[in-house]
């Protein structure tokens, strides 16, 4: 492929490959991305794919494999073209059946289709699906028809014009203005005003500028970035190069987290082909801008996710964050000025440049415009990527998109934010989601992680999990994150596990608060979130564990006991076979009992017991 | 560019060099923030946070260490409010629970106010406050010794835990240990840890703590700034 020489090429070249793409028959899209790879999305891909050839296919019908398509509940997920027929939990064994239907046009394989779980019948295309139909999918939108290995792809839909228009229309201050016109803020945790970043960084004095994109995502439970990078890496690309050309950078980095070998992989397989199309490199489609990106891999430190650990670590240097008298917009990478955005904020841009500020900031609240992606996960019905407008309410995405809880029981909280947010009860979900609503609610928008709890999860056990994932995760220079984190997981320790004592709820609030205070990055100043939001909305909880000596969701074991009811138990012996601790006594028959003093409370026996003649106490 | 700047600590308005961090210039007026990981002459680190103080801009006050921050013209900083006592003393608590066996850590406890220590006692030989490597790869150049791990496995060591040839065992690194000088009354054994707290005397009676130096004696457990 011969380099672009302008914007014209661009364009032609883009009309061409949609004409191509217009002729071509039936599309088969199959996501192969994490999540349905897990499901067993490969073996469905080879199985279409054999399948389309041995029937002599290859011309009428295409396979694409593309990024997250978002309901990776339902995973592995296929789409036919045309009529966007939505099949989900595919099989290999079903290729055959899903080629055949492709071919005879209007037909369906009606048992693969997503049955709604309201009316019971069987929905076929995805913009019928409550999951989706509820959604304002903008950022994600291109996901099911790009295929993240080919840039050609990308360009067929229309990829790369807004650089297009930016090269031909805009000056660099003016892209400014629009960016900061549109009200983007950093979709990475802090929600600051992307324009005011990068006016600063335009501003700082110096020839040499760098910008970076953050891919080092790593709250428990938060898979956007990975989905955006893996499934769309050109539109992240894309977003740097108006970047680059609005704050004068000349290189830029991605630094993706160890943990994503294929976000890695296809990020590093973009900026080959973008550098091979003319769109990076020396005087991209014949402007003056010259830019180019290297991809760099994480070592596996959470706290490299936070900026100035970050350019550490790009750096060479050992990944801990410096102190921030100086900020990064002046003296950033090679103490150079240096923008560095999150994966889903790089992502926006492309589209505020293509469609305009105003497009953008009718979408979502006052202070928080566009669009936000979500990862649902934990015991929701429909775990997923949700994208939604700022100030959606909790409700909506947890119930009307999320479907509800699993199996009945009642959602006690959401845990929006990670490590850094904190846990919302459910008489908070109608708060709409937005940066400034939910800190003063005591949580944070953060990356974008929702973990949904049900009343089987307890409180002091979930705020004991994130102090356990932020010391193991805090780099320790420093004295408030380094000691005062341990100081406050062996108190809730103490209160999971019966030793607290009354006096100890104000000593955490005390300590959170001076950790709070005095750390020096984002993941200490926001540490005890997770302690603070729990105490705030769960203290009947944590006073219950200290008081009552009592977990009230059965969780922690130091504090819950199983018993065998008599009258219940028929005596079959399942629990005392299945017993690993051999803590079950009792004849054939007869009622069992268990010895509280050998019992380590694991909940096997509870679990396989069919007449439910083990209490939990 | 003028080489002074003038900024207000506490009220007074001081005229500071450019370069100077903000504790060092309030040292050198007599303006006492207690610290421990500060080094006259080494770059600053700011990992015990001992030396808060808010920063008040735009109307806002922001809570950061004084020895990473840089004088600026017309900055005005406050050392010792009581939202800055209150921290102080919590993370002095912190750090005389985490290592009750120094003198220099149970001064600075006294100093900051601490009366009682709310955690149990943990004993340990090293808070990382890192002056020993500071002063091994600044002085000497020597970078013998540094931080290994990460989080609560953070420790000093010598690479892969071997001593290398390059140090000199010139014993810097020693001297200048918060941790080598035991309390007044002997060093603690496990179990026995507790609040010396008997040097209360020296701090002026008025006052618990001074917001001027008063060259107290608590100051030689961990080598004062205000000496050199």
């Amino acid at each position: 492929m011969p380099r672009l020489a302008g914007i014209r090429d661009l364009a032609d070249l883009g009309a061409s490959l949609r004409t191509e793409r217009e002729r071509a028959g039936a599309t088969i899209t199959v996501c192969g991305e994490t999540g349905c790879e897990a499901s067993g999305s490969r073996a469905v891909i080879e199985a279409l794919q054999s399948e389309v050839r041995s029937q002599g296919l290859e011309q009428r019908v295409h396979v694409r494999v593309t990024g997250c398509l978002g309901f990776c509940e339902q995973g592995p997920i296929v789409i036919v073209e045309p009529g966007s027929i939505f099949y989900c939990r595919v099989n290999a064994h079903d290729a055959a059946e899903i080629v055949g239907a492709t071919t005879r046009e209007g037909e369906a394989v009606e048992r693969l289709l997503y049955t709604d779980p309201m009316s019971g019948g069987k929905l076929r295309t995805l913009s019928q699906i409550p999951f989706y139909r509820l959604q304002d999918r903008t950022l994600l939108a291109l996901n099911p028809e790009v295929d993240p290995r080919y840039i050609t792809d990308y360009i067929a839909v229309g990829g790369y014009s807004a650089l297009a228009k930016v090269l031909g229309e805009y000056s660099p201050e003016s892209v400014v203005r629009e960016i900061t016109r549109s009200g983007l803020r950093g979709r990475g945790g802090g929600g600051f005003p992307t324009g005011r970043k990068w006016a600063a960084c335009r501003a700082a004095p110096d020839d040499e500028k760098y910008v970076i994109c953050n891919a080092d995502e790593g709250d428990p439970g938060a898979y956007m970035d990975r989905s955006l990078l893996e499934g769309n890496p050109h539109l992240v690309l894309e977003g740097m190069l108006i970047g680059a050309w609005a704050i004068g950078a000349q290189q830029g980095y991605i630094y993706v987290r160890r943990e994503y070998p294929s976000a890695f992989a296809h990020a590093r397989t973009a900026v080959e082909q973008a550098r091979e199309f003319g769109l990076l490199g020396d005087y991209v489609l014949g402007s003056s801008l010259c830019f180019d990106v290297e991809v760099a891999r994480g070592g596996g430190a959470f706290v490299c996710g936070e900026s100035t650990a970050l350019i550490a670590s790009l750096e060479g240097k050992v990944g801990e964050p410096r102190p921030k008298d100086v900020h990064t917009v002046e003296q950033g990478l090679w103490n150079k000025p240096t923008t560095l955005n999150n994966v889903e904020t790089w992502a926006n841009v492309p589209l505020i440049m293509e469609r305009g500020a105003a497009w953008f900031s009718q979408k979502g609240t006052k202070g928080s415009t566009g669009t936000k992606i979500f990862a649902l996960t934990g015991q929701v019905r429909n775990t997923g990527l949700v994208e939604v407008p700022m100030g959606t309410p909790l409700r909506t995405i947890v119930f009307d998109i999320g479907g509800g809880a699993v199996a009945g029981a009642a959602i006690k909280a959401v845990q929006t934010g990670g490590p850094s947010g904190g846990c919302l009860p459910v008489d908070k979900f109608d708060l709409p989601v937005d940066f400034d609503t939910l800190a003063q609610a005591g949580s944070m928008v953060g990356s974008g992680g929702m973990v949904v709890m049900d009343e089987h999860t307890c409180m002091v056990d979930v705020a004991k999990y994130f102090l356990t994932f932020l010391q193991d995760e805090s780099c320790g220079k420093w004295v408030p994150c380094r000691i005062g984190i341990d100081r406050m997981l062996e108190i809730v320790t103490d209160i999971t596990q019966g030793r607290g004592r009354p006096e100890q709820l104000p000593l955490l609030e005390d300590l959170a608060d001076t950790v709070r205070e005095t750390s020096l990055c984002a993941l200490g100043k926001t540490a005890p979130n997770p302690v603070l939001s729990t105490l705030r909305y769960f203290r009947a909880e944590y006073e219950a564990h200290i008081v009552e000596h009592r977990c009230p969701a059965g969780v922690c074991r130091s504090l819950i006991e199983y018993s065998i009811d008599p009258e219940r138990c028929t005596g079959c012996g399942t629990c005392l076979s299945v017993c690993p601790h051999g803590a079950i006594s009792g004849d054939r028959k007869a009622p069992h009992a268990i010895d509280p003093s050998a019992c380590q409370r694991c909940g096997i026996c509870a679990a396989e017991c069919s007449s439910e003649a083990v209490v939990l106490r | 560019m003028q080489p002074h700047v003038s900024l207000t600590i506490d009220g007074a308005l001081v005229r500071a060099s450019r370069a100077k961090s903000v504790l060092d210039v309030a040292l050198e007026y007599g303006i006492c923030i207690p610290h421990l990981c500060h080094l006259p002459h080494i770059s600053d680190l700011g990992a015990c946070r001992l030396c808060i103080v808010e920063h008040v801009e735009d109307g806002r006050s922001k809570v950061t260490t004084s020895c990473t921050l840089g004088v600026q013209e017309g900055m005005v900083i406050r050392t010792n409010t009581d939202r800055i006592r209150a921290l102080r003393r919590n993370i002095a608590e912190l750090l005389v629970a985490e290592a009750p066996n120094s003198r220099a850590i149970q001064d600075i406890a006294v100093r900051c106010g601490v009366q009682r220590v709310r955690y149990p006692f943990r004993n340990k030989d090293c808070v990382l406050c890192g002056r020993c490597v500071r002063v091994c790869a600044e002085m000497w150049d020597a970078r013998a010794i540094g931080f290994v791990g990460r989080g609560k496995d953070r420790r000093v060591d010598f690479p892969f835990g071997i001593r290398p040839s390059f140090c000199k065992q010139c014993q810097s690194c020693v001297q200048l240990c918060p941790m080598t000088m035991p309390p007044c009354d002997g060093p603690m054994e496990p179990g026995q840890e507790r609040l010396c707290g008997k040097c209360e005397a020296q701090l002026l009676a008025a006052e618990r703590a001074p917001d001027s130096c008063t060259w107290c004696e608590l100051g030689v457990g961990f080598d004062c700034a205000r000496y050199h």
